[in-house]
């Protein structure tokens, strides 16, 4: 990674920080000022002014020459884009997952030797049982017919002696029922007299479910690799920041600088890498999403489904800044912590 | 009570090294000048060394301002550092920055206001006499302006404890007369001043108190006042 140049070393200097109105002391030369003989409130005033200082112009140094940031940015970019972007199109495919699952259509099938009257008996029962929506009878001669006309089997059909079709009573639960409520329905209707069997399709959901309990564990591993990767690069970019800067680092220490004192820009800096890298990743996932949106809907379309693909939310977007500025601060951390108590004067 | 005092101090680079200091004693009073040689390799950088607690020694005690410096922790050396003012032969300038810059620093890491920074910055550009460079880039400036430039970063935020390592190595007589004319007027206004040279005949005219390092040992101590 490139190293943004670090010449100016501006960080350390202080001419702008908060005004102190309280008198300077005044002492003869021997008695030896020293940090410690400024008041706590002077101190604090002077840390915060630091702070907010190298804040302002790490991150002013760091836009200033974009070119020189520019490679450490679009990896960090890059690597937080994919999981990011992964994590958003598992959760839209939840939220599909969702949908479909409240449609738990049943299949009642009934005994073959229960009449058509006993039949509509049955169904006016189901119809009065609590989760249930709407039913509708096809008697074996309809279901022959259906199947006759669906299939093209009707050659065969005609060799069989009587019609091998059951009755069925298809029964729509209301679209808000629990997955676990369906499975109570079906065991209820399965065990009313003159019921053969309940089919309720939901191993397809299943596979589904675990198919994006997969991803999403997919999804975790790949953030926890990228992150990795996000620590590396910004360490090893704050690591050549800190060689650049050697002399000055002995110099402060010399001079009384703490180890606070130096680490403090090299931190900032990491936080700005990440923040950058964070917004430029949210920008590329509402690229991602721009492209893919309109291709999604069709393809939902003609599925015959409404759905669409959401964009990152607020709070995903801010959580992805918040990562991004995360993983830089450590890795900058990281970085600091092994290096620079090497320089020591 | 003295501004240093060394009690048997010893100091050993590496397990098996030659000792770089063996036995040390010595005290400073406060306000005292006086000058520390040998020749090169007798221990006087090392000494020098161990007041900045840029080392820590290997046996013995040594005081400075009262504080016994093998009690500090780690993270209470910057504080001590900033007590010690140290002048380097390679004055340790940054070049990045003037002048003015160089000579803030350690009131800045102090956290200093900047009105109470510029007022001393200019006190000790002034001391030195260099008020009219303050604008200037050190790379600029010549040995001895830069010497003094490095001095004035040394006692800006007025140390007790002046520390200087062969500063004027570098320089002709005329340049090291002035320079160390500069320390002695630190010690009238009360700083305690520690110099290590070997030029003889600079501390010859200027007749104060002299340590004599050889091979590690303090070999001689002379009080003589001017």
């Amino acid at each position: 990674m490139s190293a943004p140049e670090h010449r100016s070393g501006a960080e350390y200097t202080q001419r702008k920080v908060v005004r102190n109105d309280t008198p300077p002391p005044t002492r003869k030369p021997s008695s030896g000022a020293s940090a410690q003989n400024l008041g706590f409130t002077a101190r604090l005033i002077a840390w915060l002014g630091h702070h907010q200082l190298v804040a302002v112009e790490t991150l002013l140094k760091l836009l200033a020459k974009p070119a020189a940031s520019l490679l450490t940015w679009l990896v960090i970019a890059i690597a937080l884009t994919l999981p990011g972007g992964l994590w958003m199109a598992v959760s839209n495919l939840e939220q599909l997952s969702g949908s479909v699952q409240q449609s738990g259509r049943m299949s009642v099938y009934l005994k073959p030797e229960l009449s058509v009257t006993a039949a509509t008996t049955l169904k006016q029962r189901i119809d009065q049982l609590p989760g249930v929506a709407k039913t509708s009878l096809v008697d074996a001669d309809a279901a022959l017919a259906q199947f006759r006309e669906n299939t093209g089997l009707a050659d065969v059909l005609d060799m069989l002696d009587g019609n091998p079709l059951p009755a069925v009573i298809l029964v729509e639960p209301p679209l808000d029922l629990s997955r676990d409520a369906l499975l109570a329905l079906q065991q209820k209707l399965a065990d009313l007299a003159g019921v053969e069997s309940v089919e309720l399709d939901l191993a397809w959901l299943e596979r589904l479910n675990s198919l994006l309990a997969l991803a999403q564990r997919i999804v975790l591993i790949l953030g926890i690799l990228l992150a990795l990767a996000i620590l590396l690069v910004v360490g090893n970019t704050i690591r050549l920041a800190i060689a650049a800067r050697v002399d000055e680092i002995r110099v402060v220490k010399l001079v009384g600088g703490t180890n606070a004192y130096v680490r403090r820009p090299f931190l900032y800096t990491g936080l700005w890498y990440g923040m950058v890298g964070g917004v430029l990743s949210w920008i590329l996932l509402i690229i991602c999403w721009a492209v893919l949106h309109g291709p999604v809907a069709e393809l939902a379309s003609l599925y015959g489904s409404g759905f669409e693909l959401q964009p990152l939310s607020a709070s995903a977007a801010l959580t992805l800044l918040l990562v991004g500025m995360g993983l830089g601060w450590f890795g900058a951390w990281w970085s600091v912590s092994r290096h620079l108590d090497e320089i020591e004067p | 009570m003295s501004m240093v005092r060394f009690e048997q101090v010893s100091k050993r680079y590496g397990a098996a090294g030659r000792d770089a200091l063996n036995g040390v004693s010595f005290e400073l009073d406060r306000g005292e000048l006086a000058f520390l040689t040998g020749h090169s390799g007798a221990g006087k950088s090392t000494l020098l060394k161990l007041m900045m607690m840029m080392e820590r020694p290997t046996r013995g005690q040594l005081f400075v301002d009262d504080q016994n410096l093998n009690k500090l922790r780690a993270s209470q050396v910057p504080y001590h550092r900033r007590k010690v003012g140290v002048v380097f032969q390679n004055h340790q300038l940054l070049f990045d920055r003037s002048v003015y810059d160089n000579v803030a620093l350690p009131l800045q890491i102090a956290g200093y206001s900047p009105v109470d920074c510029a007022r001393r910055v200019r006190a000790a550009l002034d001391s030195v006499g260099l008020l009219q460079l303050e604008r200037r880039n050190p790379i600029e400036l010549s040995g001895g302006e830069q010497q003094r430039v490095g001095i004035a970063r040394a006692v800006v935020n007025k140390p007790p404890l002046l520390l200087a390592d062969e500063p004027t190595g570098n320089l002709d007589p005329e340049l090291s007369a002035e320079i160390m004319d500069l320390f002695v007027r630190f010690q009238q206004v009360g700083v305690t001043v520690l110099i290590a040279t070997h030029d003889i005949a600079l501390i010859e005219r200027m007749g104060k108190r002299r340590l004599i390092l050889d091979h590690g040992r303090m070999m001689g101590d002379t009080h003589v006042s001017a």
